[in-house]
């Protein structure tokens, strides 16, 4: 089996430089989205049940894939991009449908409001439009990804901070930064990451930070009250404002020498995802893997 | 008068029936038969806020967000940490005593966190105050100009937009807090407080940045949730004004927590 496999793909990229691959060889070769999708299922293990939110949310899985796209949410504009890029299978950590329930039958959520978005709404069906004319599609890769236990959700985003050797220890989101005032820490955040208006911050402008918590993603109070006080600096995607955000409010108010700055969501998880693209490359061989930014979506009135 | 005895006033007063299921509208520290010398209102019991209204003399704080930094002021996992005991010791010390307003603030009309939103926003014409007040049309503006006037009038430091600066708007939905109302196909502008940006029961966030892709003129402003129904608690004070004359009642505010 594994020697087959190996020689058709050879055969494959020789056909492929040459500019030639017959017709026959070539379908018996494509790479389905169900396949390539089972490969990194396989390779990232774990029980993949229908009911959460990992799994495929628009398109067809036999459809044949010529490059795959990873993202931190799939917006209309990144779907764009991956047209463009001939990526038409798209990995997607964020909803593609403006809810949790991401395109399914919307559940009913107390006090806020119906959850998920009707199917004739003008922007959703737009979108799925989209998706069908240029035969996408898409598949959400959140909790599997970020279970994996190399978390790139959290090496990918110091990485782009500059701090990948300031790692504690391996398991842990621990930093260990140059000492640096807050300012000029917060200042390089700023400048390392593609923000526009997103990010804010909470606490003790006068610290100095050394040690640092990185938090991908949405943090709830659990983690706050165990790990704030080990460290200088929380650096989060998002927290809820009466929750986190006063924690820390109250901690400065306490005298405590320490700051959370949340950069927003799609901020902090947009390194993680590009990080995912270059793991793709390491499963799925045969089609180009890339990454494809949001931005910040928040900017700041004059 | 005791903390009990100015809560059974303002049940009566708050005319709605009283859901005792609440977990939010509770006494969250403190005796509530301490006597009160003073009422201070808020919109979050933050260390900072119970000291200025330690300093005032007022010893009865009514609350409309959280004590204890979660929804539901639940504090079996805070029994050790040094922050709550903190907090807690200055409260008992000083014969403080804190109780929460949420719910049936929001379920009154009007809704005062809406009625403050509004003037602090300066978004003028909603006659029914509730806490989802309808489509409000305003003359037709830019979202730029529309996020720049609302920043201007309620002086939000950290406010944040999503969506074209330069698109014409003026269909506007408002709502506080964490209700930041979800955009439908008539609305031009949500203006909430916060939001979770992503994954949640509707996200605003991913839908307008994808109307923007398809040309439509929408958009989100987001207040913070401290600034968004900040006002409300001084016209909460001065709505307890009319039926509590013994003691004092002063607005403390919550600052807004960002730089």
């Amino acid at each position: 089996m594994k020697r087959a496999h190996i020689s058709r793909r050879g055969f494959v990229q020789l056909a492929g430089a040459a500019g030639v691959v017959p017709l026959g060889l070539a379908s018996a070769q494509a790479l389905t989205a169900e396949a390539a999708i089972g490969r990194i299922q396989a390779e990232l293990g774990g029980e993949w049940p229908p009911a959460g939110p990992d799994g495929f949310k628009a398109g067809s899985p036999s459809t044949v894939v010529k490059g795959i796209a990873t993202t931190a949410m799939a917006t209309l504009n990144v779907l764009k991009q991956a047209v463009q890029a001939n990526a038409n299978l798209v990995l997607t950590y964020e909803p593609t449908f403006y809810s949790r329930a991401d395109g399914r039958t919307p559940e009913s959520t107390p006090g806020r409001g119906p959850g998920g978005v009707d199917a004739a709404d003008p922007v959703l069906k737009a979108k799925r439009q989209f998706i069908e004319t240029n035969g996408l599609v898409v598949f959400r890769l959140r909790d599997h990804w970020q279970a994996r236990k190399e978390n790139d959700m959290v090496t990918g985003l110091a990485g782009a901070l500059g701090w990948s050797t300031r790692r504690m220890k391996t398991g842990d989101a621990l930093y260990e930064i140059p000492p640096a005032s807050a300012e000029a820490t917060i200042g390089s955040i700023r400048s390392k990451l593609n923000l526009r208006g997103g990010l804010r911050v909470v606490g003790d402008r006068h610290a100095t930070i050394r040690r640092v918590l990185l938090f991908p993603g949405s943090m709830a109070p659990a983690t706050m009250w165990q790990r704030y006080s080990e460290v200088d600096l929380i650096v989060a995607g998002e927290v809820r404002e009466w929750e986190n955000t006063h924690y820390a409010a109250d901690m400065f108010t306490a005298g405590e020498k320490r700051v959370l700055v949340t950069t927003g969501r799609i901020v902090s998880e947009e390194p993680g995802m590009r990080a995912c693209a270059e793991w793709v490359k390491t499963v799925v061989k045969e089609v180009p893997a890339k990454w494809i930014g949001v931005g910040d979506p928040y900017w700041r009135p004059a | 008068m005791t903390a009990s005895e100015v809560v059974e006033l303002i049940r009566k007063n708050q005319g709605i029936p009283w859901n005792d299921r609440s977990t939010r509208d509770t006494f969250k520290v403190g005796n509530p038969d301490s006597t009160v010398k003073g009422i201070a209102t808020t919109m979050m019991t933050t260390f900072d806020m119970l000291k200025r209204a330690h300093a005032a003399g007022l010893n009865m704080v009514i609350t409309h967000e959280d004590t204890f930094w979660n929804d539901r002021d639940d504090t079996r996992e805070l029994t050790e940490n040094p922050l709550y005991k903190l907090k807690t010791e200055y409260v008992l010390k000083n014969d403080m005593v804190v109780w929460r307003d949420h719910d049936h603030m929001h379920a009154m009309t009007p809704d005062y966190t809406v009625l403050g939103e509004l003037r602090s926003t300066g978004i003028k014409g909603i006659e029914r105050v509730t806490m989802r007040p309808g489509i409000l049309t305003i003359p037709e503006t830019t979202l730029g100009e529309l996020a720049a006037q609302v920043k201007r009038s309620s002086g939000a430091r950290a406010l944040r937009c999503v969506g074209d600066p330069k698109a014409k708007v003026s269909k506007i939905l408002v709502g506080p807090g964490y209700a930041t109302p979800r955009m439908t196909p008539e609305v031009d502008v949500v203006i909430g407080g916060e939001q979770q940006e992503s994954d949640g029961g509707f996200d605003n966030v991913e839908y307008v940045m994808d109307a923007v892709s398809l040309g439509m003129p929408k958009g989100v402003i987001m207040l913070g949730h401290v600034i968004s129904e900040q006002a409300g608690m001084e016209d909460f004070g001065n709505w307890l004004r009319t039926f509590i004359h013994d003691v004092p009642i002063q607005f403390v505010p919550a600052e807004e927590p960002y730089w």
